[in-house]
């Protein structure tokens, strides 16, 4: 055996598995280590480069193992309460009609058509409604006047629009923030845990799910929306956000939902993932069951 | 896991408290991220409780377990799409090792500085299968079961990552003494 052969069997050698009971070299393999050994006890050159061999896997087994931060085991533990919490809905066919006649709500109207162009259009809105109070182009002509009134309305109306829209996009500059990851996970389980969380909380859940850059954080958003699948407008926000969301993981677990849900709004988006090839295998028959569910 | 499984959850804790530290190790150092490191982590053992039902008396918990966390890495490097490493390996070491040889060991700084190079150089299979095999001891049937390959595959993919380490680490070296 010359020195090349003998030093491509250094690897076999130095690992313990494979010259131990785990397993055993068998045949070829057993002629191989013999020829090495004997090469080895021969050659100093080769002597020289196996010892050093070792000592690079030696010095390997001593790098440090970096230890996680304690936020990791906190936001596990803060988890595991969240799963057990008794609270957690089981969704059945008989809570959720299959037909969703109703007329979509304002909410579920600006989650569907206006969140790609979400902060655009407050931005816009927001300017609007500024310069229409600062310098109205109508003078005021008192409230009594219909005209004044229905004007009023109108604004006041825009105005809460602005409000729910600025409320989104304040939240997803937050997350523009690059607060730490952990941070944005510890608030969503802690909403996940309010028994009653108002509708700011769901908001700020639907806008994690929407546009928080950690799948976690999205996973476990979408984990607290699922006592609220009931709600129109947050099946309207995850049949929204899967259509952007990358992730499989996320992607699989929002079908998950929308199939618990047993949403038929969500047909037309599934439907399609279902038939892309550029979706992912687990994805695609993940949203080909879902429609089988329907 | 089986008892996750059939309902107790709080199972799920001391699985957590055995394997995530190891976990965390494995995925700092293939990505050499420590904020997606822990992130993976936590979607890693979340997956395992959503989807409990599903586990099989039939395979390796570790293995099932190394299987979730390839799947976190590799959306962790598609959607990074960065260098799988980071450029400062001091960055590894913000949190002491509390080995108790650590202290004891004759490895320099500049040996362990030289050897995450190494590793950051490897390509990702093999930087992958090299920290299965040496770094969380698993047995070749399970690296097997991880990376679905045969037993014998995943001797020859963990054995060429070891010689192709040490072709690095010696380049590396040889560059440092010239």
């Amino acid at each position: 055996m010359n020195c090349q052969n003998a030093r491509d069997t250094f690897a076999e050698l130095l690992d313990r598995r494979t010259t131990g009971t785990e397993v055993a070299p068998v045949g070829g393999h057993i002629a191989a280590h013999a020829e090495a050994r004997a090469h080895l006890a021969n050659c100093p050159d080769c002597q020289r480069e196996f010892a050093a061999f070792r000592a690079t896997l030696d010095a390997l087994d001593t790098l440090p193992i970096p230890a996680p931060s304690p936020a990791l085991r906190e936001n596990f533990f803060t988890m595991l309460a969240a799963e057990k919490r008794p609270a957690a809905v089981e969704l059945t066919r008989s809570d959720h009609p299959g037909n969703r006649s109703a007329a979509p709500t304002l909410g579920v109207r600006i989650w569907r058509w206006a969140w790609p162009a979400l902060a655009g259009c407050a931005l816009g809105v927001l300017g609007f409604v500024l310069g229409r109070t600062s310098h109205p182009l109508v003078a005021p002509a008192g409230p009594s006047t219909p005209d004044a009134l229905a004007m009023q309305q109108q604004i006041t109306q825009l105005q809460q629009q602005v409000a729910k829209m600025g409320t989104l996009v304040s939240y997803s500059l937050l997350q523009q923030q690059q607060r730490p990851a952990n941070d944005r996970l510890r608030l969503v389980l802690t909403s996940a845990m309010l028994e009653h969380p108002g509708d700011k909380v769901i908001n700020d859940l639907i806008s994690s799910l929407a546009f928080d850059p950690s799948p976690n954080v999205r996973l476990s958003a979408l984990d607290a929306l699922y006592p609220h699948a009931e709600q129109e407008v947050v099946r309207a926000s995850v049949v929204a956000s899967l259509g952007r969301e990358q992730n499989p993981l996320v992607q699989m677990s929002m079908i998950d939902f929308l199939a618990a849900a047993n949403d038929v709004e969500a047909k037309p988006a599934l439907e399609k993932i279902s038939a892309s090839a550029n979706a992912d295998d687990n994805v695609r028959n993940a949203a080909r069951r879902a429609l089988t569910q329907f | 896991m089986l008892a996750v499984r059939d309902g107790e959850l709080d199972a799920l804790g001391a699985l957590f408290e055995r394997h995530h530290r190891p976990l965390f190790g494995f995925l700092v150092k293939f990505t050499g991220d420590r904020t997606a490191a822990e992130d993976i982590v936590q979607t890693v053992f979340q997956r395992m409780l959503k989807y409990r039902h599903t586990y099989r008396t039939d395979g390796s918990f570790t293995a099932w377990m190394y299987h979730l966390a390839r799947h976190g890495a590799a959306d962790h490097f598609r959607r990074a799409n960065t260098a799988p490493y980071p450029t400062d390996p001091a960055d590894l070491h913000e949190h002491p090792d509390d080995r108790p040889h650590a202290a004891q060991s004759a490895t320099t700084h500049d040996d362990h500085a030289l050897l995450h190079a190494a590793l950051a150089r490897l390509e990702r299979k093999d930087r992958e299968v090299l920290l299965l095999s040496r770094f969380q001891e698993l047995s070749f049937a399970e690296i097997a079961a991880i990376l679905e390959c045969s037993v014998g595959a995943a001797k020859v993919r963990a054995h060429r990552a070891m010689q192709q380490l040490r072709h690095v680490y010696v380049q590396l070296e040889r560059r440092e003494l010239t």
